[in-house]
């Protein structure tokens, strides 16, 4: 009797088990702050929805070649990314319109986040700048022609081109030197002619801080969600306005065609995008809020992109101008900068 | 030893299935993959590769400063292999330790090290500025000076060790014996060390050479995007450019050349002997 009873509940535990792996969601996200991000948005879904959220990692070309690979058979329902990374898997069809009719909380966005690529193929949760960090007892900073200066000299560190601050740098630095070709080429002849004078062409944000904090470098592009690094410092920086404006871009979320779990990850992109989670998400200082709704107070605005003047100030980077050229771009820099 | 071949083959069999299923097979395909264009084989991958002037600087990098780490490990690891061996017992195996003890130490954490060395306000340029030696501090990280004094800080204990053990077996009374001859120090090195020590030296440069050619952490850290080596931009054309034809042919090319100087040290040393 007692063998049978513990049959039936190991065999009910089993059960039970796979029914609650039943709903599963599988999402391909960055794995920045991720601790913070499985408290703040991952976990509480899973007791909303009852379900099981998956979460997978990895660099953006990681993420993306997966999706790619698994097109017959989708492994990922939803994934977030840098808004040309998903026009560029929505060219290759492997994106599923959305109907923002299921997802209520889309109504509260930013108008440039409703539909920044198109056929509602991606929808924009976070918004963030792009400026210059400096130390401002060393320095002033006013222009983004500054970085170029013979008062930077061997001081300053410039994202590298194959990530998503290169290109905005370029674009800005363009524009101080009065050319808007997308082709970069002026621009990024004019980094090649400086580049013994600048110290690195750095990959992460994290790299960065390291190379300020260390005094290697005393001026630099960075991306606005990198700012809690810089600010709580003992040196002091700052973060430059400079007369040409801040650049800027926005991450968007996205649903894999076919996935066959299209209700779950509706519920789930209307979670991230309410007011009550972008809230959270904002006060954790995670992301920079895309749902207009949301409110956050001035200690927390400063660190992050916030508010609809700023975000509509910035100078943006046409996602499809990215992947037309990024291919002639690096070539250019290689040729250019790093040879 | 065994009562007949079988035995021997059944006691192989095992690590060699597992080489050859977990490393040749994986290695083999991924390498195929850089002869092939459009599911067709061709050799035109590595012509397209070679025509860049980028690809051409860092090989020609590459090249060099594994052969600069290489030589520079030699030098010194010689005279510090002939002072171990000269040590007494108690001293030569502490003076030992020392020299093994960085092998212990996670590459990450030493090359981070350098960073601090190395930097504005790091100890060479504090020694460099009190010295006089220039008013302002010289920028090394990210040049190949800092790759280089990585890598060589890196792999010179593998150096050392193989030099270690192949002085000790050289017969104590060799060098005196030339001595008295009337043979200078230069001669005793040339004519009497160098031929007995040359397997270890051999082995040494290839560990340092192939190590320095595949090291990752150092030239990522140290020389960054501004000096980029043939394993760093492997790097990049997978996980930036998600492009494995080009990784596949720099592999290939690494691979290559580590075989590559490994048969071309051996010959030298078989010619001189």
């Amino acid at each position: 009797m007692k063998l049978l009873l513990a049959m039936t509940t190991a065999l009910g535990l089993v059960t039970g088990a796979a029914h609650a792996q039943d709903k599963t969601i599988t999402i391909s996200v960055y794995s920045f702050g991720m601790d913070a991000m499985k408290a703040a948005i991952f976990d509480p879904f899973e007791e909303v929805c009852d379900c099981e959220v998956v979460v997978e990692t990895g660099n953006s070309v990681e993420r993306m070649a997966k999706i790619e690979a698994n097109a017959a058979n989708p492994v990922v329902d939803m994934a977030v990314m840098s808004s040309h990374d998903a026009l560029a898997l929505a060219r290759k069809g492997l994106l599923q319109s959305m109907d923002v009719s299921q997802i209520p909380s889309h109504a509260d966005l930013y108008e440039s986040a409703k539909d920044p690529i198109g056929d509602h193929l991606a929808i924009g949760y976070g918004f963030y700048a792009t400026s210059i960090v400096y130390r401002s007892d060393l320095v002033e900073i006013n222009s983004w022609a500054d970085l170029l200066s013979d008062e930077l000299k061997g001081r300053v560190a410039l994202p590298n081109i194959t990530g998503t601050q290169g290109p905005l740098t370029l674009l800005m630095l363009g524009k101080a030197m009065g050319t808007d070709e997308i082709t970069f080429s002026d621009t990024i002849d004019a980094v090649g002619e400086h580049a013994d004078d600048i110290v690195t062409f750095y990959n992460r944000s994290s790299e960065l801080a390291q190379l300020m904090m260390q005094e290697e470098v005393i001026a630099a592009p960075v991306g606005r969600f990198a700012w809690s690094r810089f600010s709580g410092a003992a040196l002091p920086f700052k973060w430059a306005e400079p007369e040409e404006g801040q650049a800027g871009g926005m991450n968007v979320m996205l649903m894999t065609k076919g996935n066959g779990n299209e209700e779950l990850t509706y519920q789930f992109i209307d979670y991230w995008l309410s007011t009550e989670v972008q809230t959270r998400i904002a006060e954790l200082k995670l992301d920079s809020p895309a749902n207009a709704k949301v409110v956050v107070s001035d200690e927390i605005a400063e660190s992050l992109t916030y508010g609809a003047d700023l975000i509509n100030s910035l100078t943006t980077l046409d996602s499809g101008a990215i992947i037309d050229n990024r291919d002639a771009w690096l070539d250019r820099w290689n040729e250019k900068v790093v040879n | 030893m065994f009562q007949n071949n079988r035995e021997g083959l059944a006691l192989a069999l095992p690590a060699a299935l597992f080489t050859a299923i977990l490393f040749l097979l994986p290695v083999g395909l991924l390498l195929s993959e850089a002869f092939k264009i459009g599911g067709q084989w061709s050799l035109q991958g590595y012509v397209d590769f070679a025509s860049k002037p980028l690809n051409q600087t860092v090989f020609l990098r590459t090249l060099k400063l594994g052969f600069l780490v290489a030589l520079t490990s030699a030098i010194i690891g010689y005279a510090c292999a002939f002072c171990i061996v000269n040590l007494d017992g108690k001293n030569r195996g502490r003076v030992f330790g020392l020299v093994v003890l960085p092998l212990m130490i996670s590459p990450v954490a030493r090359t981070y090290a350098w960073i601090v060395i190395l930097g504005r306000t790091g100890i060479v340029n504090d020694a460099i500025l009190a010295l006089g030696l220039s008013d302002t501090p010289i920028r090394i990280l990210f040049t190949e000076t800092a790759v280089f004094l990585g890598l060589l800080q890196l792999f010179l204990p593998l150096m050392i060790i193989s030099l270690v053990s192949a002085l000790e077996n050289l017969p104590k009374d060799v060098i005196p014996a030339a001595r008295v001859l009337g043979a200078s120090w230069i001669q005793v090195f040339t004519k009497i060390i160098l031929p007995l020590t040359k397997d270890g030296l051999v082995m040494g440069g290839t560990l340092v050479f192939t190590g320095s050619l595949t090291a990752y952490i150092t030239p990522a850290i140290l020389g960054g995007s501004k000096v980029l080596m043939l394993e760093t931009l492997l790097y990049q054309r997978v996980n930036v450019a998600n492009d494995f034809v080009s990784a596949g042919i720099i592999a290939t090319i690494l691979i290559t050349m580590s075989f590559g100087a490994n048969l071309l040290l051996k010959r030298i040393a078989k010619a001189r002997s």
